[in-house]
């Protein structure tokens, strides 16, 4: 009955928070487009067209015949008993069977372009790693970020995508792009983006509690905004205290809220709480005590950094046995580095002052 | 026309006792529980149905007053990942695939072939127990915590999530088997038990649909069973069929689930299309326009309805080879369902148009059907599909054609074999009023979802983007217009068999066996065993004068 037990994150908070709708095209369908794949809208209007004038001409021939031949009196014989017309069945055959097959070979084209990685996107090759329930790009430069990424402005990207999970999608609606990301196996999607601003990343396949969370910002910029490396955020251990607590409680809301408790105010409570991981002692931190499982033995240990860091990147090594918590595994977190890491441990002890 | 009592047994004053009939020649639950004829099958089965759609329904509108808000207005995001699935779950297996061949056609099929039953009437009963079975594990799935996976069991988070999977899976394993063997009797029964000169083409077209939908039944459901048991398996031994971490396959999960429930699609649809050409001939009393090409293409669509599963999988990284042959083969198809649509409108075409409500509900159907099967065209073409594959779009063109066309083709179906079933009319009036709730109701759910659809919003999200607040919330006030019209219908078709106004002996002037019977029918449905001489739907057969006397 675990269902009752956790709860969600918290309602105002939203990751898209700071992100604008995107611009609708001229019939009113599409987010304007801002990627490469131009063919997408082409044959959507085409088909919708054709849908239109199919669609009209069915439901107006069966409400003309629906008032006109309407039965006035309880024995109104029909004006027609023809149940064969050779001409026009040929015909209501063969237009439709010419237009659905114009309609494949332009799609089929299309589709091989999108899914054919030319080598000016071979040579920008992102990451993008999908998990419960947040995004995490590796840059060509094997910088990182969470739950946002930068590509420069008309420069062919290619995102390498992997799982280590379950099933995710990559799903950049104004780029008209998807790919369904496999646990085990690697998959791409490729595109050209024309366009400045800031865009949605979905995830578009279901994948779990907090699947409608698994969002990212897609940023488009130019070259210059991209060699300053606007997503190299991460402050190093002689930065400020407040700057590295800042990004940690900023880091913990993306990826880890969704399980623990990190703040008075989140709801979430499905792993350990992290609001008495710490006490403070004039200047020092105090880890507190915990009841763990390590292979199979029930110990107590002392709550540290060696020990949030090992839970964090092989967290079935030590599994807490205390209530509410045993027996729920949290999977691997290893691809947040260590100065990620220790800005998340420094917001955890500063969560000791309150 | 010919029916089989004389002239004066018409005139017998109303306080004569009612004639012996199926519902009232034998009494008391066993004489129910125990049943062999199909006509009482079909009866429960419609009971069990209709309560699976009313509580599937229920669970849609939580769906659609949740959503009014972009962070949810109801449940967490788990709370509502169960109810979407337990939505799905409910319409598809326990209403959607069993709703018409277990109801309509167990009542209507073997009457409409002239036999006293179908094949094997034992069988039959057994299939209602299975559904049965099935449709309790369901809900006792529930009780066990739930299930979170969506109606599609994708793996492999269905292998890792810690809800009632293998009780669902039971179930959806069970109701298989209900469904395997309501086919095999249905082919049994058309190919045995048909009355003398009822020769293959004087079947009438529900028959024929029946038919190619119990072909499917037999030969699609063996790979669900396959499926749910290996996930049940994988789940409980950990074998690694389908779980990346033991050296399976995901994307293997998705042929198998696909190569049954595409097909599935038609096993649902078929029997649909069946009641839409019945009622449009009875209606515009016209011979149906391309019979054979009809008959024919229900045939075609079940065949190629085997070759198109990977659509519904074309962003899953499927070769370029095979996105080529689905993407074709999904166009291919929509020419035979294109044939029928035609063939529906030429019939109606200078046809003598009853406006009542079955007919209404017709229309709804060929009206909101065009729009379901125009905009698969539209998810047929790839690179679009690539853009639109996931979203509001797939989810507003399914429900175009699960709910809105099959749906509202069993509503039909239901009005007008309702005064045979019973022997009463419900209200017309009200019936009108209720259809066209439905159809404003349908429409205003599923248009807005459309172009939130195709501006990117993605399907089962609990939470979204403001920008698509208007199109939910006009998607859930279409839903609470759709709810009260079908609640109306429910209503009214239950408010008729209490107040008992008697319905004619051939209420709207149908000529197939089906009609011929008497109202209601007999337990072994005929006095005598009936000889057909005519070709189907031959209207000129029909007795205006013995429904005039039927009028007074």
């Amino acid at each position: 009955m675990i269902n009752y037990l956790i709860q969600d994150p918290p309602k105002n908070d939203t990751p898209w928070a700071d992100v604008p709708a995107p611009e609708i095209d001229y019939w009113g369908q599409l987010p304007v487009q801002a990627g490469n794949f131009d063919h997408v809208d082409g044959l959507f209007y085409f088909t919708y067209a054709v849908c239109i004038v199919f669609f009209v001409i069915i439901t107006g021939v069966l409400l003309y015949s629906v008032v006109a031949h309407r039965r006035k009196t309880w024995d109104q014989k029909p004006l027609s008993n023809v149940t064969h017309n050779t001409p026009l069945e040929v015909v209501w055959t063969v237009i439709p069977l010419i237009i659905v097959m114009i309609m494949f070979a332009w799609g089929f084209k299309g589709s091989l372009d999108m899914l054919t990685v030319p080598h000016a996107a071979q040579q920008n090759t992102y990451k993008a790693t999908a998990k419960q329930w947040f995004w995490t790009f590796t840059y060509p430069n094997s910088t990182q970020s969470i739950s946002e990424v930068y590509v420069e402005i008309d420069k062919p990207v290619q995102f390498i995508l992997e799982s280590t999970d379950v099933l995710h999608a990559f799903y950049a609606p104004s780029m008209r792009v998807k790919r369904d990301i496999v646990p085990g196996r690697y998959s791409s999607v490729w595109f050209t983006p024309t366009k400045k601003g800031t865009f949605h990343l979905f995830c578009a396949e279901y994948c779990g509690n907090n699947h409608s969370r698994m969002y990212a910002k897609l940023h488009v910029v130019d070259s210059a905004t991209m060699e300053e490396e606007p997503w190299n955020v991460v402050p190093a251990a002689d930065d400020p205290l407040e700057d590295r607590i800042a990004y940690g409680a900023q880091l913990a809301g993306q990826v880890c809220a969704s399980c623990h408790k990190i703040s008075a105010t989140t709801m979430m409570d499905t792993g350990p709480s992290w609001l008495n991981l710490f006490t403070k002692d004039g200047d020092n931190y105090v880890g507190r005590k915990r009841e763990v499982i390590e292979d199979g033995v029930t110990k107590t240990i002392t709550v540290d950094d060696a020990y949030i860091i090992e839970s964090i990147k092989n967290p079935t090594q030590k599994i807490v046995a205390e209530e509410p918590y045993r027996g729920r595994n949290m999977s691997k977190f290893d691809n947040l580095d260590d100065a990620r890491i220790a800005c998340l441990i420094a917001y955890m002890k500063s969560l000791a002052d309150n | 026309m010919t029916t089989n009592t004389p002239a004066v047994d018409v005139q017998t004053p109303p306080t004569a006792p009612p004639r012996e009939n199926y519902l009232n020649c034998s009494k008391g639950f066993k004489s129910w529980a125990l049943t062999l004829d199909h006509k009482r099958i079909g009866l429960m089965y419609l009971i069990g149905v209709s309560i699976a759609f009313l509580s599937g329904g229920m669970f849609a509108l939580l769906v659609r007053l949740h959503l009014w808000e972009p962070e949810g207005m109801l449940f967490t995001n788990i709370e509502y990942n169960q109810i979407f699935t337990l939505h799905g779950a409910f319409m598809v297996f326990l209403f959607v695939i069993p709703a018409i061949p277990g109801s309509l056609g167990n009542i209507v099929m073997p009457l409409m072939v002239g036999a006293k039953d179908v094949a094997l009437p034992k069988l039959n009963l057994l299939s209602f127990y299975l559904w049965l079975i099935g449709a309790v594990l369901a809900v006792l799935a529930i009780v066990l915590g739930g299930f979170d996976t969506g109606w599609t069991f994708y793996a492999p988070y269905s292998l890792y999530t810690d809800r009632a999977v293998v009780t669902i899976g039971m179930a959806i394993f069970i109701l298989g088997f209900s469904s395997i063997f309501t086919g095999l009797n249905f082919i049994v029964t058309v190919h045995k038990l048909r009355a003398p000169g009822i020769t293959w083409f004087r079947m009438p077209l529900f028959v024929w649909a029946i038919y190619a939908t119990a072909i499917l039944q037999v030969l699609a459901t063996p790979v669900l069973g396959i499926t749910v048991l290996l996930v049940a398996f994988e789940r409980l031994y950990n074998i690694g069929i389908f779980d990346p971490r033991l050296g399976g396959d995901p994307v293997l999960f998705e042929h198998f689930f696909w190569f049954y429930s595409h097909p599935a699609v038609y096993i649902m649809v078929l029997p649909a299309f069946g009641i839409i050409s019945e009622l449009v001939s009875v209606h515009s009393r016209k011979p149906l326009f391309g019979y054979k090409l009809i008959a024919f293409s229900s045939i075609a669509i079940a065949i190629i309805s085997f070759l198109v599963w990977g659509h519904h999988m074309f962003t899953s990284g499927q070769s370029t080879y095979a996105l080529f042959a689905f993407s074709f083969l999904t166009f291919f198809v929509a020419i035979p369902t294109a044939i029928k649509e035609f063939s529906w409108v030429a019939t109606v075409w200078k046809g003598s148009v009853a406006l009542n409500s079955p007919m209404l509900y017709t229309l709804a159907f060929l009206i909101i059907f065009a729009i379901g099967g125009l905009t698969g065209v539209i998810l047929g073409a790839l690179n679009v599909d690539l853009h639109l594959h996931d979203t509001y779009f797939v989810v507003a063109h399914f429900h175009y054609v699960m709910m809105g066309s099959i749906a509202l083709a069993f509503f039909a179906g239901l009005h007008h074999w309702w005064p045979k079933m019973f022997g009463v009319m419900y209200n017309e009036f009200q019936a009108k009023i209720a259809c066209a709730l439905i159809f404003v109701g349908f429409n205003a759910t599923f248009l807005p979802q459309f172009v939130m659809g195709s501006r990117g919003m993605p399907r089962r999200y609990a939470t979204y983007v403001p920008e698509y607040a208007p199109y939910h919330q006009a998607s859930t006030i279409g839903a609470m217009i759709l709810g009260t019209g079908v609640a109306m219908m429910v209503i009214y078709l239950i408010a008729s068999l209490l107040i008992r106004k008697k319905a004619k002996e051939n209420q709207w002037g149908g000529v197939t066996l089906d009609w011929i019977a008497p109202t209601p029918p007999p337990h072994l449905n005929f006095d005598h065993e009936p000889k057909v001489v005519h070709e189907v739907y031959d209207y000129s057969t029909l007795d205006y004068d013995s429904m005039q006397r039927d009028c007074n």
